[in-house]
């Protein structure tokens, strides 16, 4: 958006998907709203900057579409991958990596490895309906729930995101002053370093050239694939627990139903609905490429999940060697397991939670700034020239940068923040849900891109599973004693 | 990036053209700024955003526990 020129110009041949766009479907029933809403074909039309960039992707997606043979077809799929990717990959950050460390050191290879897929399928389920709604409505996550729901769920979304996602942050910073930290550099240099590379990100005002620079960084969470292979993970051992589920050593006691619910309640996080659909909005993608969105978010949870997998692998020789990790942080994870992968190897798993922490610290800043600009009316897009998109670039660098600082207070008992992350995370997700579901099934904006039956019959499930999840793990933290009956401590 | 000088000269023809063949209608930026209409709530919806409200109040009363809790 932003201050665009006016182009008095009669739309003679209007794309084909906007024509598709148009009419009924087969009941008679309104297909679109928001082509209701859009401009007439011949009136007058204004154009931003913000639409000549993302004009210039369309036509090399057309470009590509319009050959034929197996590399136009890889073409078309580097063009169009890209949010499913980053929203994947930025969830697998630097608290969620330092988990899956925990859980291999504490539990080693067992449950934990197919339940972690198992919680990637669900992400995948959920954040398809993410691609659809962009793609079919052209707007943010934030902005169709303030349209379809009124202001209260509108700013409410928001509020809650944005504290949510501000905690997180702080999260992030941690992880890379952590990480940054085995290799001896000073906290207030990880954190400025972070903060440059976040500017280095935003510097070209391009959503395309933004999202390369991401998606590089967020290839290197794959790191700890190296990292597993270093720890001789016993593949023996994952077959045998990916085919059973099991061992589960100790049983199932009330510490672990809790990190089982926690998991499960975080599979999904707030940012990731917004981030995604905002993503898939300014990059442009249309009911057309719905199908490459989803593989762009299957390919994404393949490379988390394997990430994930790698990382409790890595961490497991901890659990075999019997050595407590129960309260090591990401630099004590990276120097507990030199002695049995070496330097190289310690530092590969301290250089994976300082890109964990990086990446997801550029997604998560981005999804609120997307919220903010959706729900405040103002210009909201990695297309927007800084004189037009102040709002935006100050939301979301402003947002970092004090996370940032707020790691550099002395003192500060970063536990208990992240403890309180985590609670809010899971806490938020059931109202993001029931709204992504209500979205996903509303006929008058989605078109013929409305969940199918038996599609929503899976979503239905995943999401109840879900919100109890979530609900489940809250009411623990009120009433600790509500699992006591299971055993354990 | 663009220049100061870009920002204030009108797009080029050639750059409308694109614009106008490769984007749908509702994906121009000016678009994008109209409200799309509210949605009448049905039964059940109603039910559903009630519900949603009393669980923001549970969740409030979660979050506060915790912070004090921890404060402690």
């Amino acid at each position: 958006m932003g201050s665009g020129k006016r182009a008095t110009t009669s739309l003679a041949s209007p794309p084909d998907e906007t024509i598709e766009r148009q009419g009924t479907d087969t009941s008679g029933q309104e297909t679109s709203l928001s082509t209701a809403s859009a401009p007439k074909l011949t009136t007058d039309v204004v154009i931003t900057h913000e639409d000549i960039d993302r004009a210039h992707d369309r036509e090399r997606v057309f470009a590509a579409r319009a050959r034929r043979g197996i590399f136009s077809r890889l073409r078309l799929l580097w063009l169009l991958v890209g949010p499913g990717i980053l929203v994947m990959l930025g969830e697998n950050d630097g608290p969620s990596m330092l988990s899956y460390a925990a859980t291999g050191s504490r539990y080693g290879v067992g449950f934990f490895i197919p339940f972690v897929v198992l919680t990637f399928v669900m992400a995948v389920i959920v954040q398809e309906m993410t691609v659809r709604l962009g793609s079919a409505t052209h707007r943010g996550h934030a902005e169709l729930i303030f349209d379809r729901f009124g202001p209260f769920w509108g700013w409410f979304s928001m509020i809650d995101l944005g504290i949510g996602n501000f905690l997180t942050l702080i999260t992030e910073f941690i992880a890379i002053r952590a990480g940054l930290g085995f290799f001896g550099v000073p906290p207030w240099a990880a954190i400025l370093g972070a903060l440059a590379v976040l500017y280095l990100a935003l510097v070209t005002h391009r959503y395309w050239t933004w999202e390369r620079i991401t998606l590089a960084a967020a290839a290197f969470n794959l790191v700890f694939v190296p990292v597993a292979l270093l720890a001789h993970a016993n593949w023996r051992e994952v077959g045998h627990a990916l085919t059973t589920w099991s061992p589960l050593p100790g049983g199932l006691t009330k510490d672990t139903l809790l990190i089982i619910l926690a998991d499960i309640g975080a599979t999904v996080t707030p940012w990731m609905l917004f981030f995604q659909q905002s993503a898939t909005v300014d990059k442009g993608l249309t009911k057309r490429d719905v199908r490459f969105g989803r593989i762009d978010t299957a390919l994404g949870a393949a490379l988390a999940a394997t990430a994930a997998v790698a990382t409790i692998l890595a961490t497991a020789p901890l659990f075999v060697h019997h050595m407590s990790a129960e309260n090591f942080q990401a630099a004590e994870f990276a120097q507990a397991l030199q002695p049995l992968i070496g330097r190289f190897g310690a530092s590969l798993f301290a250089l994976g939670i300082v890109e964990a922490g990086m990446v997801a610290c550029i997604t998560i800043s981005t999804s609120s700034a997307y919220a903010f600009g959706e729900v405040a009316r103002r210009p909201h897009s990695l297309n927007l020239p800084l004189r037009e998109g102040k709002s935006f670039y100050l939301v979301l660098f402003l947002c970092a940068a004090a996370a940032g600082a707020i790691v550099l207070i002395p003192g500060l008992p970063l536990v208990y923040v992240v403890l309180v992350v985590n609670v809010i995370a899971v806490l938020a997700m059931p109202p993001a849900l029931v709204f992504l579901f209500m979205l996903a099934n509303d006929r008058k904006i989605m078109g013929d891109l409305v969940t199918p039956p038996l599609v929503n019959a899976l979503a239905t499930g995943v999401v109840i599973f879900l919100t109890l999840a979530g609900i489940l793990f809250g009411i623990s933290v009120i009433a600790p004693n509500l699992f006591a009956f299971i055993g354990g401590k | 990036m663009h220049t100061e000088n870009q920002q204030h000269s009108p797009p080029a023809s050639s750059d409308q053209e694109l614009v106008l063949s490769s984007l749908e209608l509702d994906q121009l930026a000016a678009a994008k700024k109209r409200p799309i209409p509210r949605r009448p709530l049905r039964g059940f919806e109603k039910f559903l955003l009630w519900s949603l409200r009393i669980y923001v109040l549970f969740m409030i009363a979660v979050v506060l526990y915790q912070v004090l809790a921890g404060a402690r």
